[in-house]
């Protein structure tokens, strides 16, 4: 369980959700915290979460299990969210979810063999401007063409890989 | 081509977001002095009151009045939430403002918890606006330093300081029930009112609460006072500019300041660059996912208040959603009803279990799969669901099925008589 | 006082009544499935909804969420309402596996009624239904999630009313899951509740499953005999067997729950070793022999010894009436050698308790609205279970609550505690009897001079005590303090627990009798030649077994009525079958002195499923009904003063004669009951021995109850023995430092009544120099009893 965040990051925690008047407030920033050092939170990272929070595994289920941004499944190394919400999907973002699972050999909700990506569905990213739109780890992608994601495709792979 | 000077966007560079230098050069923080030094909080909240200026959240409550139920002279701890949670497809204003000019919300919040008597203020941002969040940690620190926050701003003997949280999804969190449960670490459902926050919010304790639009006009109407804020506006009742959001089947999809009571029409030719490919204009959702559809004989109606509650729809989030005409209705008020059946809170039946049930009544439509009686069962979902759920969410998501109903009947019988969605070929 | 009308009816209600409740009020029912009385409303089924046709709101609302307001006018059963509810229905069912044959909740399924009601006969959805994995739960209770329609009152039980920690709701929209983070049993000791507040079939009771249908069963408004709080419940008993508990609503009580104790304690009554039959010796007799046996013996020994010889003992787990015939007869006979309680110092608390003003007594609907508790040597869990529930909605609202105790209280709320020594709870107790004082002899005194102020100062305070700890004298000096700390205009009410279900009664009826010990000198001596036990088992519960055994080897006679094989039956010379609680009826008077009455549920007989194997119907012919023999001891004694076996009349009797029952003949076991009226006087108190702790090595010894293992019959009950723990003792820290032992490792308790080898358990909530033990039934430390006198021990490594 302690490999999940490093001893100083649980002692830094420990120590905030001491010093907040409360305590749970503090829920998501540790799940956040064993999410972005782990991919997901595993079983064990929420149960990390609760000795961490003074709550028990179950009250912290409860919160982990509400956001779809807390991932309470193995993800892949880089998680791909396409909006399926309206103004992609009237840009065509259901091309853009089949040629991805084309490319991948997935289906939404699957991870590809090598553990590179996840492929997942998401609502409005905030980005109905630049529609089709689709979020790989960090990075947003605009006005996406089905033709496109071969290469942004490679150059994710890329920076995971260099 | 309408001009308008913009005041939010009055930073908005390609280059990439401008912070406190640039802010200040062109004319940031005046009003956070103006209203430190020259004005009690009591004059601030007048002038706001009088500026006429609604909430830019989606539900466009006069933010004067609201602020009037604040308890602001009271001793004790108050608080301010900002709700940057902006999940509603369609939506993208916040945002663009964010990535803009971080400032701007700052001195919005900085002038609002001086008028409102608060010392703490949390800006509740949605997981995906992680670059936001930098933008607005690195505002913070800068404003911190130039004693524009923390304490005794500009030695007025005021402090306020700000937070950012991050959430992790879930558009409910955007209602401001919810959003106080999802900051204080509970499931995020709605709290009934009353009590309402301005009573009983965060940790119990009095709570104000707008959206980052909405604040971030704030300065204006403090430094222009409330007479010019309200005279921006090109419709008599109307008050201010406004972010309009401008997506779906146009040419140049965009976000743009225009003043409240811009015509749609004009707004879509004039910003949008007009349907794209040619195509002519079918409907649009004037305001977010949740507001009823207008169509091509609404062209001419104010993106005001009123006017839209006149032609039975809202001003929303002003995240114009343009449908072009080979658009299938049934098709589209399916993914909007997938949205909301998908982000329900699972808190109350209609939404929970209704939402699904509507769901699958659009796919049997939309497969041509539908009967008479499923339309029936449509129907009544609308009259069953409308105003009966816990919160707004299941209200908003059938605003698109009135639309539907409203406006495209025939095409929906079409789909019944037909056995096939009659847009496909 | 809003006055409104409801289906052309007008009332008028408090400030504050929802219209749900309000309807309610004239007997109409909203249908509903998220709103609970004790649970409050929370918005969330939507299925409440009525229609306002006058007044400020108007149009269909739900009326769970509208407060009742003046002129508004109500119909709950218009054409919309009745359109929409069943559209509710209709999208709860949408998922529902529609599996009732064979649901455990069919038959008392309020989403049953609710559909069958709603007119929805015909599913209109025929897509995919939403399917779930169960999980184990435990011993309790079986979960069965397809049957959920996400009215969130589980978690709402579970979580807010009894501060659970482990059952909860997880995921979002339509796809909520209500269960634990993994499976496993739930924690806590209330987590019965959840059986009655599930409206489906997804939690249900394990121990019923695939019983019976609720009309199948026999059922009748009873008391829980498991504390001295008398909980309202409802058993339900087919073929012979008693098949279940569940709560029944005492607003002035338990309110809606139960314990698990209450709950699942229930199984003494079916216990296969339950002696059934009369018996001389270990010879089995008809009735008509062993009654003359019993006439003939006794009058021997008054013709030859005089009537002091004869000696009786009953219980706090005896009827009110079987106490009183007791009672009756033994004067008829023309002894005064009668007690009922064999534990002396037991007897003695319950004595001082019966003789506080019955206004000044707490009542557990006064703990849960009071705004300052403080607990003296009380463990709620294990003495009274119920209380700690009520303690928890007190502090949802804000009361402030302490305990002091040397003992690691667990309670399922924040609270503050003192781990006070066992000698300083005089000291603390005598600092709350002078609140006003401004110099105290002790910092203990000071301490209870402090919280005695805050008592002062607050609007209902209560205190409460453990009858085991204080033993008498400090039970007298709790209600001293309560006296003392009433603030103006209020009165500080108090609260002791006690041993057993009727020991108030047995306190009111003793005057000033002796106590057991006098008896066992008596036996001692020679001058008590037999005992007669009624539903008393004084081996088990006098603290010193060996000299209590020995007392009673001198007896001619020994003669035992019990419903249960205890170690008193064992010795008995001669044996009377007794009914259990639910195979009669009787009054309790519980803790606080509310008579309560209880009915019968079903006539005792061997449970089918072990007269016949299992079989349907039984393979042998019979007059009588197998296992049927056991009489309420106290028409057999009815029998023996020559008297009608008449409740009514036994009842009226008790009252004419002793007027501080009024009210009695009047009670029915539906009701609220009613406390008696007036205290008896206060017991004479010899003080007790001062024991200080001489050698480094030695601890003071603390035997308490237990949440399970301690109370005789649900420790019969065979569904607790699983959460029943193996014996261990509670050391602090310090002490387990200082006397070198190793946490786990066995250790050997050193007594003088014994040596046993036990588990150790480290506790840094204990007082330290307290060695803590519980009270477990069948275990090798079964001789050590709560309550004694002060004890020394040494610990050491085995
Ligand atoms: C389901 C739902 C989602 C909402 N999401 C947002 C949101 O993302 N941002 C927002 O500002 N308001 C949102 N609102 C509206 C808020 O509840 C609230 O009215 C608003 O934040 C108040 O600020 P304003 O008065 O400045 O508009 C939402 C409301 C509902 C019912
Ligand atoms: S309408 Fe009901 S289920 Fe839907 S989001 Fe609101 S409270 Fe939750
Ligand atoms: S398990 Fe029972 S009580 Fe809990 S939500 Fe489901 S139906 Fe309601
Ligand atoms: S608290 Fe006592 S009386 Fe109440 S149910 Fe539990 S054991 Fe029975
Ligand atoms: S709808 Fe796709 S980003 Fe908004
Ligand atoms: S009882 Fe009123 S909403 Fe459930």
């Amino acid at each position: 369980m302690a490999t999940l965040l490093s001893e100083k990051q649980i002692a830094q925690l420990k120590r905030r959700v001491k010093e907040t008047p409360h305590p749970r407030e503090m829920v998501l920033d540790v799940l956040h915290a064993i999410q972005d050092a782990n991919g997901w939170v595993s079983d064990e990272g929420v149960e990390l979460a609760a000795i961490v929070l003074g709550l028990s595994s179950l009250q912290v289920e409860e919160i982990a299990t509400f956001y779809d941004k807390i991932y309470r499944r193995p993800v892949g190394r880089k998680v791909i969210h396409v909006c399926d919400s309206i103004c992609c999907w009237s840009r065509g973002s259901e091309a853009i979810m089949l040629r991805l699972q084309q490319l991948l050999a997935i289906a939404p909700g699957e991870t590809t063999a090598d553990g590179m990506f996840t492929l997942l569905p998401t609502c409005c990213l905030g980005a109905c401007g630049e529609a089709p739109a689709l979020r790989i780890g960090r990075t947003l992608y605009g006005g996406v063409e089905p033709e496109q994601l071969e290469a942004i495709l490679d150059k994710e792979r890329a920076e995971v890989e260099s | 081509m309408r001009s308008c000077e913009p005041l939010l966007f009055k930073n908005r560079r390609a280059e990439g977001p401008v912070f406190l230098e640039g802010y200040r050069k062109n004319g940031g923080y005046q009003g956070l002095e103006k209203a430190l030094r020259g004005m009690s909080p009591a004059d601030v909240r007048e002038e706001v009151k009088a500026s006429g200026l609604r909430g830019r959240g989606g539900a466009g409550f006069p933010t004067g009045v609201k602020w009037s139920f604040f308890p602001s002279d009271d001793a004790g701890e108050k608080y301010l939430v900002c709700n940057g949670d902006e999940m509603e497809p369609g939506t993208f204003k916040d945002r663009q403002l964010l990535l803009a000019d971080p400032h701007h919300l700052l001195e919005g919040i900085i002038i609002s918890c001086y008028a409102l008597g608060i010392g703490t203020a949390y800006i509740f941002l949605r997981d995906a606006y992680r670059e936001c969040a930098g933008n607005l940690e690195r505002a913070i620190d800068e404003a911190a330093q130039a004693g524009l926050l923390g304490d005794d701003i500009l030695g007025s003997g005021f402090s306020c300081e700000i937070h950012v949280h991050r959430s992790a999804g879930r558009y409910i969190c955007g209602e401001e029930t919810a959003l106080l449960n999802s900051l204080e670490g509970l499931r995020p459902n709605p709290r009934s009112k009353p009590p309402f926050p301005a009573i009983k919010g965060l940790f119990g304790r009095p709570t104000a609460l707008n959206n980052i639009e909405t604040l971030a006009n704030i300065p204006h109407i403090v430094t222009g006072g409330a007479a010019w804020y309200k005279s921006l506006a090109l419709t008599e009742q109307g008050a201010g500019t406004k972010l309009y959001g401008l997506a779906g089947h146009l040419e140049t999809p965009c976000c743009v300041e225009a003043p409240i009571g811009m015509p749609l029409g004009e707004l879509i030719r004039d910003f949008g660059g007009g349907v794209w490919k040619n195509r002519s204009f079918k409907a649009c959702l004037p305001g977010g996912a949740s507001t009823p559809y207008l169509t091509a004989e609404h062209l001419d109606v104010a993106l005001d208040y009123e006017p839209l509650e006149q032609v039975g729809t809202r001003l929303g989030t002003g995240g114009v959603v343009v449908f072009d005409d080979r658009t299938c209705m049934v098709a589209a008020t399916l993914n909007l009803l997938r949205f909301f059946a998908r982000e329900s809170c699972g808190w109350c039946t209609p939404c929970r279990d209704g939402l699904p049930l509507v769901c699958w009544l659009l796919e049997r439509l939309e497969r041509g799969e539908g009967t008479r009686e499923d339309l029936t069962m449509l129907q009544e979902q609308l009259s069953h669901i409308n105003g009966r759920s816990f919160c707004a969410l299941a209200l908003g998501a059938m605003g698109p099925v009135d639309g539907l109903l409203r406006h495209f009947a025939e095409e929906v019988e079409d789909h019944i008589r037909m056995g096939r969605c009659p847009l496909q070929d | 006082m809003p006055t409104l009308t409801i289906d052309n009816q007008t009332i008028t209600v408090p400030e504050g009544t929802n219209v749900l409740e309000a309807a309610r009020q004239l007997g109409i029912e909203v249908p509903h499935f998220c709103h609970h009385e004790a649970l409050g409303s929370v918005g969330a089924c939507r299925l409440c909804a009525v229609e306002f046709l006058e007044g400020p709101v108007k149009g269909i609302q739900m009326s769970c969420m509208v407060l009742a307001k003046d002129d508004m006018v109500i119909d709950t059963g218009s054409d919309g309402v009745l359109a929409y509810r069943a559209q509710v229905i209709e999208w709860l069912m949408t998922n529902h596996p529609h599996d009732c044959p064979v649901c455990d909740e069919g038959g008392e399924c309020q989403l049953q009624d609710m559909t069958v009601a709603g007119g929805h006969g015909v599913r209109r959805y025929t897509g995919p239904k939403r399917t779930y994995q169960n999980q184990d739960l435990g011993p309790f209770i079986a979960h069965e999630m397809n049957r959920c329609i996400q009215c969130y009152r589980c978690v709402r039980t579970y979580q807010e009313y009894c501060g659970g920690k482990d059952f909860g709701v997880m995921g979002t929209r339509q796809r909520l899951y209500f269960g634990r983070f993994s499976d496993g049993p739930l924690e806590s000791p209330f987590s019965g509740n959840l059986v009655d507040v599930c409206p489906t079939g997804v939690l249900t009771d394990k121990t019923y499953r695939y019983k019976s249908r609720i009309w199948d069963l026999q059922e009748a408004p009873s008391i829980c005999p498991h504390c001295s709080l008398g909980c309202a419940v409802i058993p339900g008993a087919r073929y012979q067997e008693l098949q279940r508990r569940r709560a029944r609503t005492n607003r002035r009580t338990n309110g809606h729950f139960i314990c698990d104790r209450g709950r699942f304690g229930y199984g003494y009554v079916n216990h296969p070793d339950r002696p059934r039959a009369p018996l001389l010796g270990h010879r089995r007799v008809t009735w008509q022999e062993a009654l003359a046996a019993l006439q003939n013996h006794l009058h021997e020994f008054c013709e030859l010894y005089g009537s002091g010889s004869i000696s009786m003992l009953s219980s706090s787990r005896a009827s009110l009436e079987t106490q009183f015939l007791t009672k009756r007869w033994a004067n008829a006979l023309g002894s005064g050698q009668l007690c009922f309680e064999a534990h002396p110092r037991r007897d003695q608390a319950a004595r001082v308790a019966a003789s506080q003003a019955p206004d000044c007594s707490a009542s557990m609907e006064d703990i849960r609205s009071c705004d300052m508790a403080v607990l003296v040597g009380a463990d709620p869990l294990a003495e009274a279970p119920m209380l700690a529930l009520a303690l928890r909605q007190a502090a949802r609202r804000g009361a402030r609550i302490v305990v002091v105790d040397p003992r690691p209280v667990e309670l399922p709320i924040d609270c503050e505690r003192h781990a006070a020594a066992p000698e300083e709870l005089p000291r603390i107790l005598q600092g709350l009897t002078r609140p006003q004082q401004n110099a105290f002899a002790s910092a203990s005194e000071e301490f209870g001079g402090a919280l005695g102020r805050a008592l002062l100062e607050a609007k209902n305070p209560v205190l409460i005590g453990g009858s085991d700890l204080l033993g008498p004298q400090g039970c007298q000096m709790l209600l001293k303090a309560a006296e003392a700390c009433s603030p103006t205009g209020s009165t500080c009410r108090s609260m002791l627990l006690l041993a057993g279900p009727n020991s108030f009664g047995g306190a009111m009826l003793s005057d000033d009798g002796p106590g057991f010990d006098a008896l066992l000198e008596g036996m001692e001596q020679g001058r008590i030649k037999s005992l007669v036990c009624i539903e008393a088992d004084p081996v088990a519960d006098y603290p010193d077994r060996k000299r209590c055994r020995a007392a009673l080897a001198r007896l001619d006679l020994l003669v035992v009525f019990d419903c249960a094989a205890t170690a008193t039956v064992q010795e008995a010379d001669l044996f009377f079958p007794t009914t259990a609680l639910e195979e009669a009826a009787g009054t309790l008077v519980n803790n606080e002195g509310r008579m309560q009455a209880f009915e019968k549920v079903f006539s005792a007989g061997t449970p089918l499923l072990q007269s016949a194997a299992g079989d349907h119907p039984p393979r042998f012919f019979s007059r009588d009904i197998p296992g049927s023999h056991p009489q309420p001891a106290w028409t057999t004694l009815a029998r023996l003063l020559g008297r009608d076996a008449e409740l009514e009349k036994v009842r009226r009797e008790l009252e004419k004669i002793d007027p501080r029952f009024d009210g009695l003949a009047g009670l029915t076991a539906d009701s609220e009951g009613c406390r008696v009226v007036a205290p008896r006087q206060a017991p004479a108190l010899v003080a007790a021995p001062a024991s200080g702790v001489t050698a480094s090595d030695q601890l003071h010894l603390l035997v308490t109850e237990h949440l399970y293992g301690s109370e005789l019959l649900s420790d019969l009950s065979p569904c607790l023995q699983a959460v029943k723990s193996d014996p261990y003792v509670w050391l602090h820290p310090q002490d387990v430092a200082r006397l070198k032992l190793v946490e786990g490792k066995p250790v050997r308790l050193c007594t003088s009544l014994g040596e046993w080898t036990l588990e150790l358990r480290i506790n840094g909530d204990i007082s330290p120099g307290v060695a803590v033990v519980p009270r477990l039934r069948g275990t090798v430390v079964e001789t050590l009893v709560p309550g004694s006198e002060p004890m020394l021990c040494r610990i050491e490594k085995a």
